[in-house]
Parts: C-alpha cells; sequence; structure tokens
C-alpha cells in the first residue's frame, strides 16, 4: 500500500517537473550561452544597441530642425534688377546681366552684429518661369524681397500687384508668413517714383484684384486657387492689415555714379540685418 | 565681322562679352529677345535666331550652366560661325575649369574673366581658315576631266556629223586660252587631238590642220562663234513630289521601314543592341501568357537601364573629343557604376531611346508630330553635356526635363486676367471687345454663351454682335441665348436695363461692317463688353479669310479669341499657322493684330489625350483663356497648367 502511495507521489513530482520543463532548457541554454561569452562582449552588445537608439532620436531632431527656413528669395518682375541687387549684396560689384532662366543661390552674411547668415536666392522674373521656382522655395522662405522697377512702375502696376497678389494669397506664404520686403529699385533714374507712391498705388490695385479674383473661373480639375483673402473685407486693402510684416524701401542697384560706383542699397542692407 | 559675342550663365551674370569695331548699341536687347523667344518657348532645336538686322547664334553648355551667344549682321553669311563657337566654348571651359567647377554664382561673380587676348586669337583662325577654303584655284582646262574625253563621245550625233566635232572641239580651246598663250595652248590642243584621232578614224593630221587654220580665219572674222552643243533631249515633265509644308520633315526615306525589320545583320556587328527594340525581352513569352496588369513603369526603367548599359559599350567605342567627358573609359562595368554614383555626363546616343519613346508618347497622347521632334530635340539639346546627380537615371532626368519644359510653356507669358482689363476699359468709357473665330463646328457660339454669362455673373453688361451671316439660324441662336440669360438674370435686378442685348441685321450683310456699328452703338449705350461672333471657316478658304482679317484689321477689338477644339489633332498646327498668317497679311498696318488667346473647347470629350493644349500654345506662344468643359453655361473653366502636364505624362 505505502508503495503505491509513494508511487503516485513520484508521479505527481514527476508531473510538475514535466511542466516546467519545456522552458527550463531554454533558460538554462541562454543563461549557459551568456555566461560562456566574453562579458565583453556583452557589453559591446549593448554599448551598440543604445548608439543606434542614440542615432535615431538625433535623426530625428536634426529632420525637424531642418525645416527651419533660412532662404531670402529676390523675386519680381523681368528685368527688375533682381540679379544686379544679387550681384550687389554679395560682393558689391557691378555684372552686366541678361534674363535668368534659372535660379542662383550664395550664402550671406548679414552686417549685423550676430553676423547670422542665410542663404540668398535669385529667381527667375520671367512669366513662364516664374511659378515653377516659387513651387520649389517658397516653403523655405524665410523673407522675401519683392523687387519693383519703380521708373516704369506705371505701365506695369497691374502685373506688379497681381504677382504681388498670387504671392500673397499662395497658401504656404501665408501660412509660414515670412517678412516681405518691396524693394522699389532703379532708383538711380529720375523719373522713378517714390515707395510712397508705389505703396498707394499698389493697395488700390489690390483692393479691385480681390474682387476680380475671386470671382475668377475656377480650372479644369475643380481647384481653386489660394483661397486666402487678404485684408478685411468691407474694407479698403492696406499693406497694414495683412498678418506678415511689409516693409517698402527704396534702393538703386546701378547706383548714382555708374557702373563703378557703389550701389545705394543701405537700407537693403540694413532691412535684412534686422532678420 | 562680328558684331559681338557675349558668354554669359544661365542664372544670368554676363561672365565676359566682346562687342565688335564700330558697334555702338547694346546687344542686351537682342539677347533678352533670343532668350524669351527660343530658349524659354522651348524652340531650340535649329541654334540660330534672327532680330532685326542680326543673325544670333548660340550654344548651351549644360555642364556649367552658360550660354555662349554671337551676333552679326544678317546680310553677311559668314561660314566659320558654328565651328567658331565649338572652339570658343572648349577653350573657356578648359581655361576656366576650375572657377566654373565650383557650384555657386558666388565665383562667378567675383572673377573677371579675361578671354580677350584667346578669344582675339581664335577669332583670327576661324576667319583665316574660311579665306583659306574658299579662294581655292580653279582646274585649268588641261586638268578637267573634259580634256580627257574625246569630243566624239560627248556630242549626240543625229545622223553623222563628223567634221563640227574637232571644229568644235578646237573652238572650245581657242576661247579658253588666251592667244597669246598660244605655244601652250598648242601643245594641250595636240594632246587633245590625239586623243582624238585615237578615237576618230579618217582624220589625217594634214587635214586637222587645215581646218584649224580655216577656223582660225573665221574666228578672226566672227568674234563671237558658239561651240555646237548637241541638242538636249527635251525630259519629258514629270510628275512633281507633293511637298506638305506642315506636315513635318518626314521624306520617303525615313518613312521606309521595311530595310529596317528585314535584315539586322546588313548593319554589322557594331549595334546589335542598339537594333533591338526596347520593350522586348527575349524568352518573355516562354509559358502561359502573362495577365494584363503585369507591366509597370519600374519594370520598363529597368529595361531601359539595361538599354543605356549596352548603349555605354557603343559610347566606348565611338570617340568622344570633349575633354571633359567622364564616363565610358573603361567600358561597361565602370560606366555602369558611375552611372549609379554620379558624375556621368549626359551624350546624345544615351537619349536617344528616351527621347524616341517620350516623342512616340506625346504623339499618342494627341501632341501634333512636329511639335512632338521639335520638343524632344529642345529638350535634347537643354540636357547634352549635364552631370547627372546620383541615383538619377537617364529616363528620369530626360522625363523630368521634358515635365518642365510642358509646364513652361504652358504657362501664359503675360497676364491674363479678363476682368481686370474689362474694369479698365470701363473706367476709359469704352467698351472692351472681344472677337472669336475658328473654323466650323468647334463651338464659338455655344462659348460665346458660356462667357457673356460668366460676364453678366460679375456685373457687366454685353452686347452680343452677329457677325456670322451666313450659317442658318445663327443670329436666331443667339437671339435665345440672349433670352435666357436676360430671364436668369433679369432686369429689375441689375438697374433696370437687360444685361444682355443683341445686335443683328439679318443674313446675307458684311460682317465687318454689322461689327463696326455694333462697336458704335455699345459705346452710345454704355455696354461694357462687346462680344463679336463671326462665322466658322476653313483656314484653306482665302476669300473668308481676307474677310476675317478685315474685320480685325477695322474695328481692332481688344481680344481676339482663337477658338479650338481639343479633339483636333495635327490639324491644329495648321489651323493656327494659317490664321495667324491671314491676319499679319491683310492688315493695313505695322503691327498687325493677331490672334491674342485660345479657347479650348469639348474638353470634357477627352480624357487625357490633352495634346491638343500644347500643340496650341507651342505655335502661337499665346496662352489658353478659356477651357470649354461642357455644353451647359457654367462649364467654363480656366487652365490648370500642372493639371493638364501631370495628364500628358501619365503613363
Amino acid at each position: 500500500m505505502k508503495a503505491d502511495s509513494t508511487g503516485g507521489n513520484m508521479g505527481d513530482k514527476a508531473d510538475v517537473e514535466i511542466s516546467e520543463n519545456p522552458f527550463e532548457p531554454y533558460i538554462e541554454f541562454l543563461r549557459q550561452q551568456l555566461e560562456d561569452q566574453d562579458p565583453i562582449f556583452l557589453i559591446g552588445f549593448i554599448v551598440a544597441l543604445a548608439v543606434v537608439v542614440i542615432t535615431c532620436v538625433f535623426l530625428k531632431y536634426f529632420l525637424t530642425s531642418k525645416t527651419v527656413r533660412s532662404a531670402v528669395l529676390l523675386v519680381g518682375l523681368c528685368d527688375s534688377g533682381k540679379t544686379l541687387l544679387f550681384s550687389r549684396l554679395l560682393a558689391s560689384k557691378f555684372k552686366r546681366t541678361q534674363t535668368s532662366i534659372t535660379d542662383s543661390s550664395a550664402p550671406y552674411k548679414a552686417k549685423n552684429d550676430r553676423g547670422s547668415a542665410w542663404t540668398l536666392i535669385d529667381l527667375p522674373g520671367h512669366d513662364s518661369l516664374r511659378s515653377l521656382y516659387l513651387e520649389k522655395f517658397k516653403s523655405g522662405a524665410r523673407a522675401i524681397v519683392f523687387v519693383v522697377d519703380s521708373a516704369i512702375f506705371q505701365k506695369e502696376v497691374r502685373d506688379v500687384a497681381e504677382f504681388l497678389y498670387v504671392l500673397l494669397t499662395d497658401n504656404v506664404i501665408s501660412r509660414n508668413a515670412p517678412a516681405l520686403v518691396v524693394a522699389c529699385n532703379k532708383q538711380d533714374i529720375t523719373m522713378a517714383k517714390s515707395a510712397k507712391l508705389i505703396q498707394q498705388q499698389l493697395e488700390k490695385e489690390m483692393n479691385t484684384l480681390r474682387v476680380t479674383h475671386s470671382a475668377a473661373l475656377s480650372s479644369q480639375d475643380g481647384s481653386v486657387g489660394g483661397s486666402v483673402y487678404l485684408g478685411k473685407k468691407g474694407k479698403d486693402f492696406e499693406f497694414g492689415q495683412l498678418p506678415l510684416k511689409v516693409e517698402f524701401l527704396e534702393c538703386s542697384a546701378r547706383g548714382n555714379k555708374g557702373e563703378e560706383g557703389d550701389a545705394d542699397i543701405e537700407s537693403l542692407e540694413k532691412s535684412l540685418a534686422k532678420l | 565681322m562680328l558684331d559681338f559675342f557675349t558668354i554669359f550663365s544661365k542664372g544670368g551674370i554676363v561672365l565676359w562679352c566682346f562687342q565688335g569695331a564700330g558697334v555702338t548699341e547694346s546687344f542686351t536687347g537682342p539677347v533678352n529677345a533670343l532668350i524669351r523667344s527660343v530658349i524659354l518657348q522651348e524652340r531650340s532645336g535649329n541654334n540660330s535666331y534672327t532680330h532685326e538686322a542680326l543673325n544670333l547664334k548660340y550654344k548651351l553648355d549644360n555642364e556649367f550652366e552658360l550660354i555662349f551667344v554671337v551676333g552679326f549682321q544678317k546680310i553677311l553669311t559668314l561660314t566659320y560661325v558654328d565651328k567658331f563657337i565649338d572652339d570658343v566654348q572648349l577653350h573657356f571651359r578648359d581655361r576656366y575649369k576650375n572657377e566654373l567647377e565650383q557650384k555657386g554664382p558666388l565665383k562667378l561673380i567675383q572673377n573677371n574673366f579675361e578671354f580677350e587676348d584667346d578669344f582675339l586669337m581664335l577669332l583670327g583662325d576661324a576667319e583665316k581658315s574660311s579665306k583659306a577654303r574658299s579662294l581655292g584655284n580653279m582646274r585649268t582646262f588641261v586638268q578637267s576631266e573634259k580634256s580627257q574625253k574625246t569630243v566624239k563621245s560627248m556630242i549626240e550625233t543625229k545622223g553623222g556629223e563628223k567634221v563640227k566635232e574637232q571644229g568644235g572641239k578646237k573652238n572650245k580651246n581657242a576661247k579658253k586660252e588666251a592667244p597669246a598663250a598660244e605655244p601652250v595652248k598648242v601643245d594641250p590642243a595636240k594632246a587633245g587631238q590625239k586623243t582624238v584621232e585615237n578615237g576618230d578614224q579618217g582624220l589625217t593630221s594634214e587635214e586637222i590642220m587645215q581646218n584649224r587654220e580655216k577656223l582660225f580665219r573665221k574666228r578672226t572674222a566672227v568674234p563671237t562663234e558658239k561651240p555646237i552643243k548637241s541638242p538636249k533631249p527635251q525630259k519629258p515633265r514629270e510628275k512633281q513630289m507633293r511637298v506638305w509644308h506642315n506636315g513635318g520633315k518626314s521624306t520617303t526615306k525615313d518613312l521606309d521601314y521595311s530595310g529596317r525589320n528585314g535584315d539586322g545583320s546588313s548593319n554589322g556587328d557594331q549595334n546589335p543592341e542598339a537594333q533591338r527594340d526596347p520593350e522586348m525581352q527575349l524568352n518573355s513569352m516562354k509559358g502561359d501568357l502573362l495577365s494584363v496588369d503585369c507591366e509597370s513603369s519600374e519594370e520598363e526603367e529597368d529595361e531601359m537601364e539595361d538599354e543605356k548599359e549596352k548603349g555605354e559599350t557603343v559610347v566606348v567605342n565611338q570617340t568622344i573629343k570633349t575633354s571633359s567627358k567622364k564616363s565610358g573609359g573603361f567600358g561597361g562595368m565602370f560606366g555602369m557604376l558611375k552611372g549609379l554614383v554620379g558624375s556621368k555626363s549626359l551624350t546624345r546616343e544615351d537619349m536617344e531611346p528616351v527621347l524616341e519613346k517620350m516623342k512616340d508618347h506625346l504623339i499618342a497622347k494627341n501632341v501634333a508630330a512636329d511639335i512632338s521632334s521639335k520638343l524632344c530635340d529642345s529638350v535634347a539639346i537643354k540636357l547634352e553635356g549635364k552631370v547627372m546627380g546620383t541615383f538619377t537615371t537617364v529616363a528620369s532626368t530626360v522625363k523630368q526635363a521634358l515635365q518642365g519644359s510642358l509646364v513652361q510653356i504652358l504657362q501664359p507669358k503675360r497676364r491674363v486676367d479678363i476682368l481686370r482689363d474689362v474694369m479698365d476699359a470701363q473706367s476709359q468709357r469704352r467698351p472692351f471687345v472681344i472677337t472669336f473665330c475658328g473654323v466650323n463646328g468647334v463651338g464659338k457660339s455655344t462659348n460665346l454663351a458660356k462667357i457673356s454669362f460668366w460676364l453678366i455673373e460679375n456685373g457687366f453688361t454685353v452686347l452680343i454682335a452677329a457677325c456670322d451671316t451666313f450659317r442658318a439660324g445663327a443670329v436666331e441662336q443667339l437671339r435665345t441665348h440672349q433670352r435666357r440669360l436676360n430671364s436668369l438674370h433679369p432686369p429689375e435686378q441689375h438697374g433696370g436695363r437687360p444685361v444682355v442685348q443683341l445686335y443683328e441685321k439679318g443674313y446675307g450683310k458684311d460682317a465687318a461692317g454689322i461689327a463696326m456699328e455694333a462697336i458704335a452703338y455699345a459705346r452710345n449705350q454704355t455696354f461694357d463688353v462687346v462680344l463679336v461672333d463671326t462665322a466658322g471657316r476653313m483656314q484653306d478658304n482665302t476669300p473668308l479669310m481676307t474677310a476675317l482679317a478685315k474685320l480685325i484689321a477695322i474695328n481692332m477689338p481688344d481680344l481676339v479669341l482663337f477658338v479650338g477644339e481639343a479633339l483636333v489633332g495635327n490639324e491644329a498646327v495648321d489651323q493656327l499657322v494659317k490664321f495667324n498668317q491671314a491676319l499679319a497679311d491683310h492688315s493695313m498696318s505695322e503691327k498687325p493684330r493677331l490672334i491674342d488667346g485660345i479657347v479650348l473647347t469639348k474638353f470634357d470629350t477627352i480624357d487625357d489625350k490633352v495634346g491638343a493644349a500644347i500643340s496650341m500654345t507651342y505655335i502661337t506662344g499665346q496662352p489658353i483663356v478659356f477651357v470649354g468643359t461642357g455644353q451647359t453655361y457654367n462649364d467654363l473653366r480656366s487652365l490648370n497648367a500642372r493639371a493638364v502636364v501631370s495628364a500628358l505624362m501619365k503613363a
């Protein structure tokens, strides 16, 4: 009888042992492996894992910080003097220019105490290239310098206003709200209009454009252009009503003393330094 | 001889310029005109351009993003210019390689490129070589082939004339050489005669001398004696081959595909790979047929890469002169690796297969054939020599460049804002006149009604001038539109006067006169817009084209819109060219009014075969102002260039 009970006990024990057994050999195996290995190897493995994790964190940080906008765009109509202004700002040199067909970009050091450096980009002004290059560069824009030919402004006022309107109602630009500097170029010519006059004329024109553009036809696939409404409804348009900072200033890329002399761009440089 | 020579970067900075002696005008204007009309409108297939009195030739350097332009007077025909530009380009690149290789315009701005001496030297060389070539020495008669021939072999006898042959020969001798050089002449004559004797039967030398004396006597008496020419048999007038002027330049040789499909072995073993159809893969058709959706664009690109690699072995075999060529030097293997990692410049041969494919793709999308080939040429010139970035294939670069060019073509080159212009005209107290022209059945009257609906919705008053006095029911159609529009926008809501009125004078009258009266009426009654509807006419119908040109020249409308349907194919090119030509020819003024804009109609009937838009804008350079997408009043849209190009490039 007793032998039976012991046999039963033995059986129970055996059961318990069997249930733990499937995991036991694996855990034992692992433990043995770890003990067999050199501890240095173990430490190396853990360090590698840590490095990978830290790199991932850094990459994420850097990628997000890349979207910090650091470009200043030079835009404007054809023949308004953007490329010459570009050359003057970078190297204070006068260079003959032709119609640009691609963009040019170069790093620029601002003349202020901090010595901040950003990229100056000169975009082509020709109508067929304008939108292409604007699409490419508008998301990285920290400030936009809109160059206007003050001498023939009266004839071109509608085209200037149209471009400015498209710029201001663009979704990306109105979201990022970069600083806008309207540089009234070619002040060395005697018939050049002053910045104040240009501002008033543009405001009047933009007022009308608000109406015509909202009434414009939608494009054939149903999308409508920038649906941003400029200024306040019911009141005449003024640049002060815009969410982004607009500044009007006068400059002359050619300079009063002809090709050899300096350009009259101090005000432009000062406002660029404020960025 | 050259007026000027400039080298400037694509970003617009002039690196170096040269102005010929005595040339006072600045060249900035002509060069800007060249850039705007040729390079930006993708017409760079032909590398010369005429601007007023100047002929401009240019060359693009895509590796360093430079443009070389030379200008000279149109009346001069300088033969050395093409080669000269190539030489200057190579020289300039070699000399300033270091400065140019640095990316960024900073170096270009700061550097003073002193190229004057080299340029003058190259110019001197080019001029000398051209002079040396042109003044070749003329051969003397003795050296020419004619003296070697027998006279008998040259004439065609009509039944036995023997004597005249010799006379003729002697005459020719006497005429060609001066009498002072007689002793010299005698020998060649004798030499000639010897051959004559050989070929001739029965004339001894004595007889020859006698004949000669007779002739000399005759010569002194009669100074002019024509050598007897054998009468040429009159060639029967053959049927002239028909030449289609606007149908492209394909000759019968190009269209003859019989040879190419036949024997590939005839071309030798040089490029068996290039012969192979790029779409075919051997041994892919074994077994069961694959189902339809196995193909993808990636597979095609892989095939194209295979093509490109094999093409590189071909490139290795051919010698390439330019010093900056880095690819294909060590055989296909390294070329392929280099192609992946970058610093490989594109050549024509690399781009050929891709461009062919793109051209066929465009043609399949209803772009006119001539324009597709011109576009592909222009893209090839823009990309030739360009250094590709890392991990970019030839196919992707070419596709991107083509896409950029298409968007550029479709973007309007001037501001397009009809409402703003109408407001302008309103402030000047004159009506804004829009004229619609086009061939039969494109939708002029329907789209005129749609545009007037749009204008009414924006608060303008419209006068429709029914200048279609030919088609049955045209006036009634417009009257029905007028009634409908007035009922949609009743006069009570718009200040008591009807928003749309119709000005018509029935059928059979002169259209130009009706238009003039309509505009005067609109001015008196202070209408804002006048829409002039004309009859449809074929572009070949000269009297009707003259009538249309007269209407436009007399009335000077503010906007001349050409209405074209999107279904048209190669015809669009012909229509637009002939319409523009007619308007230009029959206008009295110096600056004729040409087509100012295009209305693209029946856009809803094409799914993505939108090529007609490209053909039309490429040919005229004018923007597409309206797009008609249906048959009701609301179906009027504006063009979205990006959407059209993406539909065009979609596979």
